[in-house]
């Protein structure tokens, strides 16, 4: 067995009479960034519905590969994905907590560890010692993250009030802060501006080669994909129909027709 | 302009009075008197005319004074602010002025019986309210059947009381088990419910336990009610006048006086210490990871599921939490009336708990303790005037909702906030 991150066989979903993905196959690498692009409507976002356990696959498999275990994501229902296999997600519309501030933001996401620390609320209750120091430690790694996206001194204000751009990346470390073996992007770079992207490759680069964290990207920013992607996965109603590094993606000719040829 | 904004002011006005005509034209102009025998009509076109003028002025009036965005001299813009900034900046000093008046409330020269048992009526309420914030305001489920719990509550402590003749102090945290039982017991078929859904639901819920109640003959005596509740006793010293023979009442062993207030006082004193511990319990939980869960469940629930947060056991808790406190509510109620019966637990109960907390800012401690003092207060004044109560209590709903529209006291302080000190 070839010891891929992520190992996606013969998946398929069907809606009714829709086959919204059809008998899929690809991998993804720990430390390498996957894009998976396609037309609108092509079946991506709910490639990463079943991935993350939102939608129940029709049919087929999807291993995560982490040291010593492989499991079968179709096993986990909606929330295990995230809280036992470290699968992490983002979404094409932002979903932050608006309300709430953007340290709070973060600290969601440390909720099981902290739940276990907190000892089901009774010890926090008490403000236990080891629970006053999980606590602690928590604070410590949202800062780190914060700190990597210079939000630091927004941490305290709320998150619905940030810029979108800041919204978007404080999205992606919010999902690096329940720390995943593989993080699913959908669309991160939908609605920046150029210099936004720029930061977001960095960041996109920083969380592969820093923390060895898988990730699968779904995109129509052609700068970001083209720019950080080490693998490329084509998709068309539902069907793969290309795949290989961004260099050979661009120039293939079933590419260009099914994709960039409709964009001219 | 001057002129323009002058007729359409008068033309609006003049259309006003046209529709009072139209409204109270029937309803006040035509009264009908039994006459021997006979049905007479006698008309009142005089109040009809005064009514109509008088909306038709009044709105002339707004139209000029408060709608009017040029001129500065509107309400909201002068007292409306002051006020909403006043609540906005002041909430922790209006909370602690809030406890040290309620310890001395008791002592003050100008408190009678009948203050006490407002005051007492009030606290209820409040501990209610905060019992509900927990499932309203911070996970953002709207319960509508709280009064259930309330009644779970009052009904298990009276029975284990009648029944077993177990102390306060060991029946109210039996009563607080069986409620928040009762509140999972509810939780668990509205989990997939949000919004208008799960309003129904839980209003439904409400009325079953009620209707329940009010036919499980054998076990709640039905509409009859449950009479003979022990009263509370001082650590084992009873509020007694006449103490049975060698029996060590409350005065005896304290050597004072037998005064029927001093049961009171220590009910209120009773119903404090558990509303402050409600709150108390609601302000840590709230900086504990559930109670952030819960916070960030209310706002985003599919977040909450790609973060791994488990939906269901922390809407269960919060559900079983909330209805916990509405439980140890519920057997104050029933040790100090020592009669229970379905009557007590109706919609309107709910309905106000609910507009207790939507009214005082969702999630805001202080603010329901605002609310309810408003509330509760407006419904005593018009004690005497009773069939204007109701009106009295949706006008004020309505003031509310027009100058602070999110509640009384809406503003949300975070839970954990970085230290400021490195970045100085």
């Amino acid at each position: 067995m070839s010891q891929k991150l992520l190992d996606v066989e013969n998946l398929t979903m069907k809606f009714g009479g829709l086959v919204a993905i059809d008998n899929l196959s690809f991998s993804a690498d720990k430390d390498k960034i996957t894009s998976i692009i396609g037309p609108n409507g092509a079946g991506k976002t709910t490639v990463f519905n079943c991935l993350t356990g939102f939608y129940k696959a029709t049919a087929g498999s999807m291993f995560l590969n982490k040291e010593n275990e492989r499991l079968n994501l179709r096993k986990f229902s909606d929330f295990k994905v995230a809280q036992k296999a470290g699968v992490a997600r983002t979404f094409q519309n932002i979903r932050l907590f608006p309300q709430m501030s953007v340290l709070e933001n973060l600290m969601v996401a440390q909720h099981n560890k902290l739940m276990d620390a907190s000892g089901f609320t009774i010890l926090g209750l008490f403000n236990s010692p080891s629970f006053v120091k999980k606590e602690k430690e928590a604070v410590e790694i949202s800062k780190y993250w914060l700190d990597i996206i210079g939000l630091t001194h927004r941490a305290d204000d709320d998150a619905g009030d940030l810029p979108y751009g800041d919204q978007r990346k404080l999205e992606i470390v919010r999902a690096m802060c329940i720390n995943p073996h593989l993080l699913c992007l959908d669309e991160p770079a939908a609605g920046l501006n150029a210099k936004e992207s720029a930061e977001l490759n960095k960041l996109l680069l920083f969380i592969k080669n820093e923390k060895k964290t898988g990730i699968l990207l779904i995109e129509h920013d052609m700068s970001v994909v083209m720019e950080i992607s080490d693998h490329v996965v084509v998709l068309n109603y539902g069907k793969k129909i290309f795949q290989g590094s961004a260099k050979e993606t661009k120039n293939s000719p079933e590419v260009i027709e099914a994709y960039l040829g409709t964009e001219e | 302009m001057e002129k323009k904004f002058f007729q359409t002011s008068i033309k609006d006005s003049l259309f006003t009075g046209l529709i009072a005509l139209a409204l109270f034209g029937p309803i006040v102009g035509l009264r009908t008197v039994a006459k021997n025998e006979v049905l007479e009509v006698h008309p009142k076109w005089f109040i009809v005319l005064i009514i109509v003028i008088v909306c038709a002025v009044g709105r002339f009036l707004t139209n000029l004074y408060v709608y009017n965005r040029d001129q500065k001299t509107g309400i909201q813009s002068s007292i409306g602010k002051s006020i909403s900034n006043f609540l906005d900046t002041k909430g922790y000093q209006i909370a602690l002025t809030a406890i040290i008046f309620s310890v001395i409330f008791p002592f003050l020269p100008f408190t009678d019986r009948y203050l006490m048992d407002i005051a007492i009526m009030m606290l209820t309420y409040i501990m209610l309210g905060w019992g509900l914030n927990i499932v309203i305001g911070l996970a953002g489920l709207l319960d509508l059947g709280y009064v259930a719990f309330y009644a779970v509550g009052a009904y298990s402590y009276a029975l284990f009381a009648i029944h077993f003749g177990w102390s306060f102090w060991i029946c109210l945290p039996i009563a607080g088990i069986f409620a928040a039982m009762f509140g999972v017991l509810l939780g668990f078929p509205v989990l997939r419910l949000r919004g208008d859904y799960l309003a129904i639901v839980t209003l439904a819920f409400g009325e079953m336990i009620r209707i329940l109640l009010l036919n499980w003959y054998q076990l709640t005596k039905g509409p009859d009610g449950l009479t003979g509740i022990p009263r509370p006793s001082f650590f084992g010293l009873p509020f007694k006048s006449f103490p049975d023979e060698g029996e060590q009442t409350f005065h005896t062993f304290f050597g004072v006086e037998y005064d029927p207030m001093q049961r009171i006082i220590f009910l209120y004193y009773l119903i404090l210490v558990l509303a402050l511990i409600t709150n108390l319990f609601t302000i840590k939980i709230r900086r504990l990871p559930i109670g952030r869960a819960w916070e960030a469940l209310r706002e985003d629930e599919i977040a909450c599921k790609s973060l791994g947060v488990n939906p269901r056991n922390t809407k269960l808790t919060a559900f079983a939490i909330g209805a916990m406190f509405g439980g140890f509510a519920g057997s104050f109620f029933a040790t100090r009336q020592a009669f229970i019966s379905p009557e007590s637990f109706t919609f309107i109960e709910s309905a106000i708990i609910v507009a207790i907390v939507v009214l005082g800012g969702m999630g805001s401690q202080t603010g329901v303790v605002l609310a309810t003092v408003f509330l509760i207060g407006l419904i005593e004044v018009f004690r005497d005037f009773e069939s204007y109560r109701m009106i009295a209590f949706g006008g004020a709903m309505v003031l509310i909702m027009i100058f602070r529209p999110r509640g009384i006291l809406a503003t949300r302080k975070p839970t954990i906030t970085l230290e400021k000190s490195s970045s100085k």
